[in-house]
Protein backbone atom coordinates (compact mmCIF):
# COMPACT_ATOMS: atom_id res chain seq x y z
CA UNK A 1 0.00 0.00 0.00
CA UNK A 2 3.14 2.68 0.90
CA UNK A 3 5.13 1.56 -2.12
CA UNK A 4 1.29 2.48 -3.96
CA UNK A 5 1.49 5.79 -2.58
CA UNK A 6 4.52 7.55 -3.72
CA UNK A 7 3.91 7.79 -7.61
CA UNK A 8 0.38 9.43 -6.28
CA UNK A 9 2.36 11.84 -3.91
CA UNK A 10 4.43 13.28 -6.54
CA UNK A 11 1.67 13.73 -8.60
CA UNK A 12 0.18 15.65 -5.91
CA UNK A 13 3.39 17.76 -5.78
CA UNK A 14 2.95 18.32 -9.37
CA UNK A 15 -0.64 19.14 -8.97
CA UNK A 16 0.71 22.24 -6.11
CA UNK A 17 3.39 23.05 -8.50
CA UNK A 18 1.12 23.49 -11.69
CA UNK A 19 -1.22 25.16 -9.62
CA UNK A 20 1.44 27.95 -7.86
CA UNK A 21 2.76 28.59 -11.36
CA UNK A 22 -0.31 29.20 -13.46
CA UNK A 23 -1.72 31.57 -10.11
CA UNK A 24 1.75 33.35 -10.55
CA UNK A 25 1.36 33.95 -14.03
CA UNK A 26 -2.39 34.97 -13.82
CA UNK A 27 -0.93 37.41 -11.01
CA UNK A 28 1.42 38.81 -13.04
CA UNK A 29 -0.60 39.74 -15.85
CA UNK A 30 -2.66 41.63 -13.68
CA UNK A 31 0.08 43.83 -11.83
CA UNK A 32 0.08 46.09 -14.39
CA UNK A 33 -2.09 49.37 -13.82
CA UNK A 34 -0.02 52.28 -12.12
CA UNK A 35 -2.01 55.81 -10.46
CA UNK A 36 -0.07 58.64 -12.78
CA UNK A 37 -0.36 60.91 -9.37
CA UNK A 38 -0.58 59.28 -6.27
CA UNK A 39 -2.21 60.30 -3.36
CA UNK A 40 -0.64 60.01 0.35
CA UNK A 41 -4.27 59.40 1.44
CA UNK A 42 -4.67 56.61 -0.85
CA UNK A 43 -1.77 54.37 0.88
CA UNK A 44 -3.66 55.48 4.71
CA UNK A 45 -5.54 52.58 6.50
CA UNK A 46 -9.15 52.45 5.72
CA UNK A 47 -11.11 53.45 8.94
CA UNK A 48 -14.73 54.28 7.71
CA UNK A 49 -14.09 57.52 6.37
CA UNK A 50 -11.82 59.07 9.28
CA UNK A 51 -8.52 59.73 9.40
CA UNK A 52 -6.48 56.80 10.87
CA UNK A 53 -5.47 56.98 14.54
CA UNK A 54 -3.16 55.19 16.22
CA UNK A 55 -1.48 52.03 15.92
CA UNK A 56 -2.92 49.42 12.95
CA UNK A 57 -2.06 46.67 15.07
CA UNK A 58 -4.32 47.20 18.30
CA UNK A 59 -4.46 45.14 21.31
CA UNK A 60 -5.05 41.95 21.58
CA UNK A 61 -8.33 39.94 22.82
CA UNK A 62 -7.07 38.44 25.67
CA UNK A 63 -10.41 37.20 27.31
CA UNK A 64 -10.90 33.90 25.41
CA UNK A 65 -7.11 33.15 26.41
CA UNK A 66 -7.85 29.94 28.53
CA UNK A 67 -9.82 28.50 25.46
CA UNK A 68 -6.31 28.75 23.42
CA UNK A 69 -4.44 27.15 26.08
CA UNK A 70 -7.04 24.09 26.44
CA UNK A 71 -6.79 23.74 22.09
CA UNK A 72 -3.11 23.27 22.34
CA UNK A 73 -3.65 20.51 24.79
CA UNK A 74 -6.21 18.72 23.46
CA UNK A 75 -6.09 19.40 19.92
CA UNK A 76 -3.17 16.75 19.71
CA UNK A 77 -4.22 14.37 22.15
CA UNK A 78 -7.56 14.55 19.78
CA UNK A 79 -4.81 12.95 16.80
CA UNK A 80 -4.15 10.03 19.21
CA UNK A 81 -7.51 8.81 18.89
CA UNK A 82 -7.17 8.55 14.87
CA UNK A 83 -4.43 6.04 15.16
CA UNK A 84 -7.06 3.81 17.35
CA UNK A 85 -10.16 4.85 15.54
CA UNK A 86 -8.59 3.17 12.31
CA UNK A 87 -7.58 0.02 13.82
CA UNK A 88 -10.99 -0.29 15.92
CA UNK A 89 -12.34 -3.26 13.97
CA UNK A 90 -8.95 -5.84 14.60
CA UNK A 91 -8.77 -4.15 17.88
CA UNK A 92 -11.93 -5.31 19.16
CA UNK A 93 -13.55 -4.27 22.83
CA UNK A 94 -10.57 -6.17 25.16
CA UNK A 95 -7.95 -3.91 23.06
CA UNK A 96 -9.71 -0.47 23.56
CA UNK A 97 -9.96 -0.79 27.03
CA UNK A 98 -6.68 1.57 27.52
CA UNK A 99 -7.90 3.98 24.73
CA UNK A 100 -11.17 4.36 26.85
CA UNK A 101 -9.42 4.43 29.69
CA UNK A 102 -7.50 7.21 28.59
CA UNK A 103 -10.32 9.47 26.69
CA UNK A 104 -12.46 9.20 30.38
CA UNK A 105 -9.18 10.12 32.34
CA UNK A 106 -8.97 13.17 29.74
CA UNK A 107 -12.50 14.19 29.78
CA UNK A 108 -12.18 14.86 33.80
CA UNK A 109 -9.18 17.94 33.79
CA UNK A 110 -11.51 19.28 30.22
CA UNK A 111 -14.74 19.47 31.86
CA UNK A 112 -12.71 21.66 34.87
CA UNK A 113 -10.98 23.42 32.24
CA UNK A 114 -14.24 24.17 30.57
CA UNK A 115 -15.51 25.43 33.76
CA UNK A 116 -13.03 27.83 34.45
CA UNK A 117 -12.69 29.08 30.77
CA UNK A 118 -16.48 29.61 30.55
CA UNK A 119 -16.32 31.83 34.05
CA UNK A 120 -14.68 34.51 32.01
CA UNK A 121 -14.00 37.15 35.31
CA UNK A 122 -11.46 34.80 36.88
CA UNK A 123 -8.85 35.74 34.00
CA UNK B 1 2.73 14.41 -22.21
CA UNK B 2 -0.39 16.67 -23.38
CA UNK B 3 -2.99 14.17 -23.69
CA UNK B 4 -2.06 12.16 -20.35
CA UNK B 5 -4.47 11.26 -18.38
CA UNK B 6 -2.91 12.77 -15.05
CA UNK B 7 -2.51 16.04 -16.83
CA UNK B 8 -6.01 16.72 -17.97
CA UNK B 9 -7.21 15.94 -14.81
CA UNK B 10 -4.76 18.31 -13.65
CA UNK B 11 -5.80 21.12 -15.78
CA UNK B 12 -9.33 20.43 -17.09
CA UNK B 13 -11.12 18.36 -14.02
CA UNK B 14 -11.13 18.19 -11.31
CA UNK B 15 -7.91 20.60 -11.79
CA UNK B 16 -7.79 23.84 -12.04
CA UNK B 17 -9.74 24.91 -14.59
CA UNK B 18 -12.90 23.64 -13.50
CA UNK B 19 -11.95 24.97 -9.94
CA UNK B 20 -11.95 28.79 -11.21
CA UNK B 21 -15.05 28.14 -13.53
CA UNK B 22 -17.04 26.35 -10.73
CA UNK B 23 -15.29 29.12 -7.94
CA UNK B 24 -17.00 31.59 -9.91
CA UNK B 25 -20.37 29.88 -11.01
CA UNK B 26 -20.82 29.34 -7.49
CA UNK B 27 -20.13 33.28 -6.26
CA UNK B 28 -23.17 33.58 -9.07
CA UNK B 29 -24.89 30.81 -7.26
CA UNK B 30 -24.78 32.38 -3.89
CA UNK B 31 -26.13 35.67 -4.90
CA UNK B 32 -29.31 34.25 -6.61
CA UNK B 33 -30.46 32.02 -4.11
CA UNK B 34 -29.84 34.29 -0.95
CA UNK B 35 -31.93 36.89 -3.81
CA UNK B 36 -34.67 34.20 -4.37
CA UNK B 37 -35.06 33.76 -0.31
CA UNK B 38 -35.03 37.55 0.49
CA UNK B 39 -37.43 38.61 -2.37
CA UNK B 40 -35.20 40.07 -4.54
CA UNK B 41 -33.69 38.96 -8.30
CA UNK B 42 -29.91 38.99 -7.81
CA UNK B 43 -27.30 39.10 -10.92
CA UNK B 44 -29.95 39.71 -14.26
CA UNK B 45 -28.20 41.92 -16.72
CA UNK B 46 -24.45 39.90 -17.54
CA UNK B 47 -26.33 37.47 -19.76
CA UNK B 48 -29.50 36.08 -20.82
CA UNK B 49 -29.43 33.28 -18.45
CA UNK B 50 -29.84 34.98 -15.37
CA UNK B 51 -27.03 37.05 -15.28
CA UNK B 52 -24.69 33.95 -14.71
CA UNK B 53 -21.75 35.68 -16.42
CA UNK B 54 -21.36 38.53 -13.45
CA UNK B 55 -18.55 36.82 -11.74
CA UNK B 56 -16.60 36.75 -14.69
CA UNK B 57 -17.76 40.50 -15.35
CA UNK B 58 -16.83 41.12 -12.11
CA UNK B 59 -13.46 39.04 -12.18
CA UNK B 60 -12.47 41.43 -15.25
CA UNK B 61 -13.48 44.48 -13.44
CA UNK B 62 -11.65 43.91 -10.22
CA UNK B 63 -8.47 42.90 -12.60
CA UNK B 64 -7.69 46.05 -14.03
CA UNK B 65 -7.97 48.08 -10.85
CA UNK B 66 -4.95 49.39 -9.38
CA UNK B 67 -2.67 47.11 -7.30
CA UNK B 68 -1.55 48.87 -4.14
CA UNK B 69 0.09 48.38 -0.83
CA UNK B 70 -1.29 50.11 2.11
CA UNK B 71 1.28 52.28 3.90
CA UNK B 72 3.39 50.87 6.75
CA UNK B 73 2.08 47.29 5.99
CA UNK B 74 4.26 44.23 5.20
CA UNK B 75 3.80 43.86 1.59
CA UNK B 76 5.21 40.06 1.33
CA UNK B 77 2.60 38.41 3.91
CA UNK B 78 0.31 40.93 2.62
CA UNK B 79 0.71 39.66 -0.86
CA UNK B 80 1.29 36.11 0.01
CA UNK B 81 -1.99 35.11 2.46
CA UNK B 82 -4.82 35.69 0.01
CA UNK B 83 -2.56 33.83 -2.96
CA UNK B 84 -1.74 31.05 -0.58
CA UNK B 85 -4.85 30.63 0.33
CA UNK B 86 -5.83 30.22 -3.34
CA UNK B 87 -3.04 27.39 -3.54
CA UNK B 88 -4.60 25.51 -0.20
CA UNK B 89 -7.95 25.41 -1.74
CA UNK B 90 -7.03 23.65 -4.67
CA UNK B 91 -5.25 21.00 -2.96
CA UNK B 92 -8.24 20.44 -1.37
CA UNK B 93 -10.22 19.62 -4.30
CA UNK B 94 -7.19 17.55 -5.31
CA UNK B 95 -7.90 15.05 -3.07
CA UNK B 96 -11.24 14.34 -3.61
CA UNK B 97 -12.42 11.02 -5.61
CA UNK B 98 -15.33 12.26 -7.64
CA UNK B 99 -15.31 9.02 -9.87
CA UNK B 100 -13.68 5.68 -9.39
CA UNK B 101 -9.81 6.62 -10.87
CA UNK B 102 -11.19 10.10 -11.27
CA UNK B 103 -8.92 11.99 -8.54
CA UNK B 104 -5.63 13.64 -8.49
CA UNK B 105 -4.19 12.29 -5.15
CA UNK B 106 -5.08 9.01 -4.05
CA UNK B 107 -3.24 9.18 -1.23
CA UNK B 108 -3.81 6.52 1.98
CA UNK B 109 -4.44 9.48 4.70
CA UNK B 110 -6.52 11.39 2.58
CA UNK B 111 -9.17 12.80 4.98
CA UNK B 112 -6.57 13.71 7.66
CA UNK B 113 -4.96 15.73 5.19
CA UNK B 114 -7.44 17.34 4.06
CA UNK B 115 -8.23 18.37 7.52
CA UNK B 116 -4.72 19.50 8.13
CA UNK B 117 -4.53 21.52 4.86
CA UNK B 118 -7.90 23.09 6.09
CA UNK B 119 -6.44 24.20 9.31
CA UNK B 120 -3.57 26.28 7.80
CA UNK B 121 -6.27 28.55 6.85
CA UNK B 122 -6.72 30.31 9.53
CA UNK B 123 -3.22 30.87 9.97
CA UNK B 124 -3.41 32.81 6.60
CA UNK B 125 -6.01 35.18 7.93
CA UNK B 126 -4.27 35.77 10.91
CA UNK B 127 -1.02 36.85 8.85
CA UNK B 128 -3.33 38.75 6.26
CA UNK B 129 -4.86 40.74 9.12
CA UNK B 130 -1.41 41.08 10.90
CA UNK B 131 0.47 42.59 7.77
CA UNK B 132 -2.45 45.33 6.55
CA UNK B 133 -1.31 46.92 9.57
CA UNK B 134 -5.07 48.32 9.90
CA UNK B 135 -7.85 48.04 12.76
CA UNK B 136 -10.17 46.13 11.27
CA UNK B 137 -8.40 43.92 9.71
CA UNK B 138 -6.34 43.18 12.52
CA UNK B 139 -9.79 41.66 14.63
CA UNK B 140 -10.84 40.06 11.98
CA UNK B 141 -7.75 38.06 12.18
CA UNK B 142 -7.71 37.72 15.84
CA UNK B 143 -11.46 36.57 15.36
CA UNK B 144 -10.67 33.55 12.82
CA UNK B 145 -7.74 32.68 15.26
CA UNK B 146 -10.02 32.19 18.16
CA UNK B 147 -12.73 30.93 16.11
CA UNK B 148 -10.15 27.78 14.90
CA UNK B 149 -9.41 27.23 18.77
CA UNK B 150 -13.59 26.48 18.71
CA UNK B 151 -14.15 24.13 15.81
CA UNK B 152 -11.32 22.12 15.36
CA UNK B 153 -11.33 19.29 17.64
CA UNK B 154 -15.29 18.84 16.81
CA UNK B 155 -14.39 18.61 13.30
CA UNK B 156 -11.83 16.16 13.46
CA UNK B 157 -13.68 13.77 16.40
CA UNK B 158 -16.58 13.85 13.84
CA UNK B 159 -13.94 12.66 11.12
CA UNK B 160 -12.99 10.22 13.58
CA UNK B 161 -16.53 8.46 13.65
CA UNK B 162 -16.26 8.05 10.20
CA UNK B 163 -12.90 6.81 10.07
CA UNK B 164 -14.03 4.11 12.70
CA UNK B 165 -16.77 2.88 10.86
CA UNK B 166 -14.88 2.40 7.69
CA UNK B 167 -11.57 1.39 9.20
CA UNK B 168 -9.66 3.51 6.61
CA UNK B 169 -8.29 6.98 6.06
CA UNK B 170 -8.46 6.71 2.10
CA UNK B 171 -11.38 8.68 0.71
CA UNK B 172 -12.08 6.69 -2.48
CA UNK B 173 -12.34 3.32 -0.05
CA UNK B 174 -14.22 5.26 2.73
CA UNK B 175 -16.67 5.53 -0.11
CA UNK B 176 -16.48 1.88 -1.16
CA UNK B 177 -16.78 1.00 2.55
CA UNK B 178 -20.53 2.82 1.80
CA UNK B 179 -22.00 0.66 -0.59
CA UNK B 180 -24.56 -1.22 1.99
CA UNK B 181 -25.24 1.93 3.46
CA UNK B 182 -24.38 5.81 3.50
CA UNK B 183 -22.88 6.27 6.68
CA UNK B 184 -25.51 9.10 7.06
CA UNK B 185 -27.60 6.64 9.14
CA UNK B 186 -25.58 5.72 11.40
CA UNK B 187 -23.45 8.65 11.65
CA UNK B 188 -26.25 11.04 11.96
CA UNK B 189 -25.10 12.91 14.79
CA UNK B 190 -21.80 12.99 13.20
CA UNK B 191 -23.28 14.51 9.97
CA UNK B 192 -24.85 17.39 11.59
CA UNK B 193 -21.27 18.33 14.21
CA UNK B 194 -19.28 17.91 10.47
CA UNK B 195 -21.52 20.38 8.39
CA UNK B 196 -21.65 22.92 11.48
CA UNK B 197 -18.35 22.90 12.12
CA UNK B 198 -17.33 23.50 8.47
CA UNK B 199 -19.53 25.95 7.86
CA UNK B 200 -17.77 27.41 10.82
CA UNK B 201 -14.27 26.65 9.02
CA UNK B 202 -15.69 28.12 5.67
CA UNK B 203 -16.03 31.32 7.81
CA UNK B 204 -19.53 31.50 6.28
CA UNK B 205 -23.14 32.62 7.74
CA UNK B 206 -23.53 32.32 10.82
CA UNK B 207 -20.14 31.67 11.67
CA UNK B 208 -18.37 34.46 9.51
CA UNK B 209 -16.85 36.50 12.54
CA UNK B 210 -12.72 36.93 10.26
CA UNK B 211 -15.43 38.73 8.14
CA UNK B 212 -18.15 40.10 9.69
CA UNK B 213 -19.32 43.45 7.39
CA UNK B 214 -21.85 44.79 9.10
CA UNK B 215 -19.44 44.67 12.48
CA UNK B 216 -15.74 45.61 11.16
CA UNK B 217 -16.30 46.23 7.65
CA UNK B 218 -14.92 42.74 6.01
CA UNK B 219 -12.64 42.25 8.68
CA UNK B 220 -9.08 40.60 7.28
CA UNK B 221 -10.49 41.64 3.50
CA UNK B 222 -11.19 45.14 4.22
CA UNK B 223 -7.28 46.67 2.46
CA UNK B 224 -7.18 44.52 0.00
CA UNK B 225 -7.24 46.19 -3.63
CA UNK B 226 -7.93 44.91 -7.09
CA UNK B 227 -7.18 41.41 -7.97
CA UNK B 228 -6.07 40.50 -4.21
CA UNK B 229 -9.35 41.16 -3.05
CA UNK B 230 -10.14 38.41 -5.52
CA UNK B 231 -7.87 36.31 -4.65
CA UNK B 232 -8.83 36.66 -0.83
CA UNK B 233 -12.75 35.87 -1.79
CA UNK B 234 -11.71 32.97 -4.23
CA UNK B 235 -10.90 30.10 -1.43
CA UNK B 236 -14.00 30.95 0.12
CA UNK B 237 -16.28 29.44 -2.82
CA UNK B 238 -13.07 26.63 -3.47
CA UNK B 239 -13.53 25.73 0.28
CA UNK B 240 -17.48 25.49 -0.02
CA UNK B 241 -17.14 23.30 -2.99
CA UNK B 242 -14.16 21.16 -1.65
CA UNK B 243 -16.77 20.39 1.76
CA UNK B 244 -19.37 19.85 0.19
CA UNK B 245 -17.40 17.40 -2.15
CA UNK B 246 -16.08 16.12 1.50
CA UNK B 247 -19.24 15.64 2.90
CA UNK B 248 -21.38 13.58 0.29
CA UNK B 249 -17.50 11.59 0.16
CA UNK B 250 -18.10 10.94 4.16
CA UNK B 251 -21.78 10.82 4.27
CA UNK B 252 -23.84 10.88 1.38
CA UNK B 253 -21.71 7.81 -0.34
CA UNK B 254 -20.01 9.88 -3.06
CA UNK B 255 -20.45 8.55 -6.24
CA UNK B 256 -22.17 6.16 -5.29
CA UNK B 257 -25.67 5.67 -6.72
CA UNK B 258 -28.50 3.78 -9.19
CA UNK B 259 -25.49 2.93 -12.13
CA UNK B 260 -28.34 4.08 -15.32
CA UNK B 261 -26.05 8.05 -14.84
CA UNK B 262 -22.23 7.49 -14.66
CA UNK B 263 -20.69 8.25 -10.99
CA UNK B 264 -19.34 11.44 -11.63
CA UNK B 265 -23.14 12.66 -12.28
CA UNK B 266 -24.05 11.63 -8.72
CA UNK B 267 -21.00 13.14 -6.95
CA UNK B 268 -22.03 16.44 -8.55
CA UNK B 269 -25.64 16.21 -7.52
CA UNK B 270 -25.06 15.15 -3.66
CA UNK B 271 -22.16 17.95 -3.90
CA UNK B 272 -24.37 20.74 -5.46
CA UNK B 273 -27.43 19.83 -2.89
CA UNK B 274 -24.58 20.00 0.56
CA UNK B 275 -23.35 23.42 -1.40
CA UNK B 276 -27.33 24.73 -1.92
CA UNK B 277 -28.53 23.62 1.78
CA UNK B 278 -25.05 25.56 3.60
CA UNK B 279 -26.26 28.88 0.88
CA UNK B 280 -29.79 28.45 2.41
CA UNK B 281 -27.90 28.30 6.32
CA UNK B 282 -25.90 31.64 5.15
CA UNK B 283 -29.64 33.76 4.23
CA UNK B 284 -31.70 32.18 7.00
CA UNK B 285 -29.63 32.52 10.43
CA UNK B 286 -28.00 35.80 12.33
CA UNK B 287 -24.49 36.10 13.00
CA UNK B 288 -23.43 34.65 15.93
CA UNK B 289 -21.28 36.37 18.71
CA UNK B 290 -17.42 35.33 18.79
CA UNK B 291 -18.46 34.16 22.79
CA UNK B 292 -21.49 32.08 21.90
CA UNK B 293 -19.69 30.26 19.78
CA UNK B 294 -16.41 29.65 21.28
CA UNK B 295 -18.85 28.44 24.34
CA UNK B 296 -21.50 26.44 21.94
CA UNK B 297 -18.20 24.47 20.25
CA UNK B 298 -16.29 23.98 23.30
CA UNK B 299 -19.17 22.61 25.39
CA UNK B 300 -22.25 21.44 22.98
CA UNK B 301 -20.58 20.57 20.00
CA UNK B 302 -17.82 18.81 21.72
CA UNK B 303 -19.47 17.11 24.30
CA UNK B 304 -22.22 15.69 21.35
CA UNK B 305 -18.86 14.57 19.51
CA UNK B 306 -17.90 12.51 22.22
CA UNK B 307 -20.81 11.08 22.29
CA UNK B 308 -20.96 10.31 18.97
CA UNK B 309 -17.64 8.77 19.44
CA UNK B 310 -19.11 6.67 21.86
CA UNK B 311 -22.48 5.40 19.60
CA UNK B 312 -19.93 4.60 16.98
CA UNK B 313 -17.55 2.52 19.46
CA UNK B 314 -21.04 0.18 20.30
CA UNK B 315 -22.04 -0.34 16.53
CA UNK B 316 -18.65 -0.91 15.79
CA UNK B 317 -17.86 -2.98 18.37
CA UNK B 318 -21.27 -4.43 19.32
CA UNK B 319 -22.76 -4.86 15.67
CA UNK B 320 -19.06 -6.35 13.67
CA UNK B 321 -21.56 -7.28 10.70
CA UNK B 322 -22.43 -3.60 10.11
Amino acid sequence: MVAQGIPEIGSYIAFLFVSTVALVIILRLFVSPRDPRPTPEKKKPFESGQIAAGPGRTRFIIQYYPYLLMFVVYDVIAMFLFAWGLNLRALGASGSVPVLVFIVVLLIPLGYALHLANHRENW
Amino acid sequence: MLTSPLFLEIVLFPGLLSIAIIGALLGWLERKVTARVQLRIGPLYASPAGGILQMFADLIKLSFKELFVPENSDAFFFIMAPTTGLVLGAALVGLIPFAPGLQIANIEVGLPAFLAIITLSPTLILLAGWSANSKFPFIGGLRALFQQTAYEIPLWLSALGVIMMAGTMNLGQIVNAQTSGWFILPQALGAFIFLVTSVAEMERLPFDLPEAESEIMMGWQAEYPGVLFLAAQGPGFVKLYAFSALFSVMFLGGFLGPSFLPPLFWMLLKTLLIIVLIMLLRSTFPRVRLDQLLRAGWTTLLTLAIINIGITYILVVGFPTL
